[in-house]
């Protein structure tokens, strides 16, 4: 895949983030890394940034001392005991005297594992450093950020990703016209990872690249909305609305969480009284805390389509 | 929930492998078979077959065992897919026109058309109409009623071959297949009053022998006779009346002692049936929150194991749905079997699979199981659809296998998977 091919290797391929990428040059150089938490949106290069700083500090044989760990798939509290704890606390051999632990989707781990990181920080610092990589540093409680350089990943500009497009699309042999690029850019808004999945896809139609080949790729892509499902509710039609609702969850592989919070992104724009718009925001949040708790995601949802069909219905009444 | 998903329903269990399995309708099997065999010199003059009759005559088996007999790739849809302009042009536009991607020959097979819904499918039948005129490969349609006059342009461009109701000896024939298989001696006397009640239909027949002699060694006459006053299907149906129109809390909580399901079961029967219910949009609104809450209290009884909460539960979804709304009966509606129960019990296989998939995406690309299955497969799915080759090259350095790539392409995963 286009983003594992064409994902930097070493700290000199990184072209953004410059200021960035010069401190970590200079952890490098000192052959000492702090701790670290690597924060902002997606597609901005966090992991990436963090692999290469691995390569550039160990060599070629970088995987030896690494280890990478997803906290959305492994965030259980175990994992940080046990796992995390094997591989933190013996010291490897070599003239760098610690190992790194690259810490994915950090924001996802539940607070016991954050608390139980944070005593594995402070024990095996000797042996082995944490560079913790989230799209939201607030969710990583208070004590580890307090431990951690913070670096703050931003959007990449537009002329970055252009270039980075036109540099693909040379290696590759694809052609692609302007207003596929601008199509691109429109959708993939400032993440890369987004960005050369997109591009690539719309590359296998095996045509030039125009903005009509972008748009379909991504519809194919993406055949829900979450915005067509609120105005079937809000329309009155519970029945289609929830079957919207289960082949979201089905099919598409879509968390009770993530509609949830799409919903919510939605409210406010919706074209409804501000009465209701706080009145659906209030029980969206129920709905979200009861998912957090562990309720069914389906029954919880359905129940919030229901809100939608009163909150309809009551509008058209004019109250 | 409960521990459902081990059951396998004797019609899957028993589904015929080979056309020789397949009882009945010889004349119609010969004609089917007659009309792929046409195939190997060249695209005949009707590219497409109808076929047509009543429910659990062999319609879709026969189809299937022949796709097993001569090891062709079955490419199906039934009614419990949308079938849009757009789905019909995914799944069978390609098909009928490219070579499979494993080399396989082809059949498509649209199953239930008279199920094509005029409104929630739109443009369906005229793309089914449009994949006949072009294919390159056999296309066959199956309905219950042909002479339905929505498929009157469909008609004329298939062959129509007519599958008859089974008699009662080549019912209770099959039946006695299974028993032997099961290991139970059944009388001839209940397996042919099992075939008489199926009027002709042996996927109805099956169904109820399963529930009268699944893990008995005996069937008896007496064991069946009572099939004549008391039918399964209705007793459910009974208990959700008690529920839903309730006169008063007592009398819908006491719904719960006489179903014969367990609770998760009939909590998915109420959420599954009460918006057809309740239209007030009101009151929908609060009995779906009187669900929403009955399920809370299971996450409370998960969590804590403390099974005293599940009084709550029983009272919030029987009396709390009943009181919640005016029970003014719109005519009447029938009862439908819960969705969930159904998608669940079909996809444990399949959610298992896409979860190994994802993981496989992840440890590639750096990412969760879960954001991969979001935000990588569906690409990867489009990749495989528009360039095979490109998309064959990713699978291979993902690391997946000809089952995972084959799910993929087909994009029938209808699961979620839990982040």
């Amino acid at each position: 895949m286009w983003t594992e091919k064409y994902r930097p290797r070493t700290l000199d391929e990184i072209v953004n983030q410059e200021e960035i990428v010069s401190r970590l040059k200079s952890f490098v150089k000192a052959k000492n890394v702090p701790h670290c938490i690597f924060a902002g949106p997606p597609g901005t290069g966090k992991t990436t940034a963090a692999l290469c700083l691995a390569h550039d500090l160990y060599g070629e044989n970088y995987r030896e001392y690494v280890m990478e760990l997803n906290a959305s798939d492994e965030r259980g509290i175990n994992v940080i005991r046990e796992t995390v704890k094997t591989f933190a606390r013996s010291r490897p051999i070599g003239e760098v005297s610690f190992k790194i632990l690259i810490l994915d989707e950090a924001d996802n781990m539940t607070d016991d594992a954050q608390q139980a990181l944070r005593r594995t920080m402070e024990r095996y610092t000797e042996t082995a450093r944490f560079i913790l990589v989230a799209n939201y540093s607030s969710k990583i409680i208070e004590p580890i950020q307090s431990r951690c350089a913070p670096f703050r990943f931003t959007p990449l500009p537009r002329d970055a990703i252009i270039k980075r497009i036109e540099y693909i699309c040379e290696k590759e042999h694809v052609t692609i016209l302007d207003d596929g690029i601008e199509a691109i850019l429109d959708l993939s808004e400032g993440d890369l990872r987004k960005t050369l999945n997109i591009l690539q896809t719309a590359a296998s139609v095996g045509k030039p690249i125009d903005a009509e080949i972008v748009y379909s790729v991504v519809g194919k892509a993406n055949p829900y909305s979450i915005r067509d499902m609120i105005f079937t509710a809000l329309n009155g039609d519970f029945i289609s609305a929830r079957s919207k609702l289960r082949e979201m969850l089905r099919k598409y592989g879509l968390s009770g969480m993530d509609i949830v919070r799409q919903i919510h992104s939605e409210i406010f724009m919706l074209d409804i009284p501000d009465k209701w718009k706080v009145k659906l925001a209030d029980i969206t949040g129920e709905i979200d805390y009861r998912l957090v708790q562990g309720a069914n995601e389906e029954i919880q949802l359905s129940a919030l389509l229901a809100k939608f069909v009163e909150a309809g219905y009551e509008i058209k009444r004019g109250s | 929930m409960s521990s459902r998903a081990t059951y396998i329903p004797w019609t899957q269990k028993y589904k015929p492998k080979s056309l020789s399995e397949v009882i009945g309708n010889e004349e119609a099997k010969r004609k089917v078979l007659e009309w792929i065999r046409t195939w190997e010199k060249g695209i005949p003059e009707k590219r497409a077959i109808l076929i047509y009759g009543p429910p659990g005559t062999g319609k879709t088996s026969t189809i299937e065992a022949l796709a097993n007999d001569l090891n062709m790739e079955l490419i199906m849809s039934d009614a419990s897919t949308y079938r849009t302009e757009e789905a019909v042009k995914r799944t069978a536009g390609r098909a009928s026109q490219a070579g499979s991607i494993f080399g396989k020959k082809k059949i498509i097979v649209f199953d239930e058309v008279d199920g094509v819904s005029g409104t929630a499918d739109t443009g369906g039948l005229r793309e089914i109409i449009n994949v006949i005129k072009s294919t390159r490969v056999p296309v066959a349609l199956i309905a219950n009623d042909a002479w339905d006059p929505r498929l009157a342009s469909l008609r004329s461009l298939c062959e129509l071959i007519e599958f008859k109701r089974l008699s009662v000896p080549e019912v209770a024939r099959y039946l006695q297949r299974i028993c032997l298989r099961e290991g139970i001696s059944a009388e001839d006397k209940a397996l042919k009053f099992i075939a008489e009640r199926s009027s002709g239909d042996l996927r109805s027949a099956i169904n109820d022998l399963q529930a009268l002699a699944q893990g008995k060694t005996k069937l008896t006459y007496e064991d069946v006779a009572w099939l004549a006053t008391r039918d399964r299907k209705e007793e459910i149906f009974n208990v959700l009346r008690m529920i839903f129109y309730a006169k008063n809390s007592a009398m819908a909580k006491s719904a719960v002692n006489i179903a014969d399901v367990d609770l998760d079961m009939l909590f998915e029967w109420i959420y599954e049936n009460a918006p057809y219910h309740i239209k007030n949009p009101l009151e929908l609104a609060a009995v779906m929150d009187m669900l929403a809450k009955a399920d809370i209290y299971r996450g409370r009884i998960n969590k804590t194991q403390n099974w005293a909460f599940l009084r709550y539960v029983i009272d919030l979804m029987t009396a709390g749905v009943a009181a919640s709304w005016s029970k003014k009966a719109a005519g009447w509606i029938p009862f439908r079997f819960p969705e969930r129960i159904k998608a669940a019990s079909a996809t444990k296989e399949e959610r298992a699979l896409l979860e190994e998939i994802g993981r496989k995406i992840g440890k590639k690309c750096h990412i969760s199981s879960a954001r991969a299955i979001k935000e990588i497969l569906p690409y990867l799915r489009i990749i495989l659809w528009n360039n095979p080759k490109m998309g064959k090259g990713i699978a291979k350095w993902l690391d997946l296998d000809k089952e995972m790539l084959t799910h993929i392409a087909e994009g029938k995963f209808s699961s979620s998977a839990k982040s």
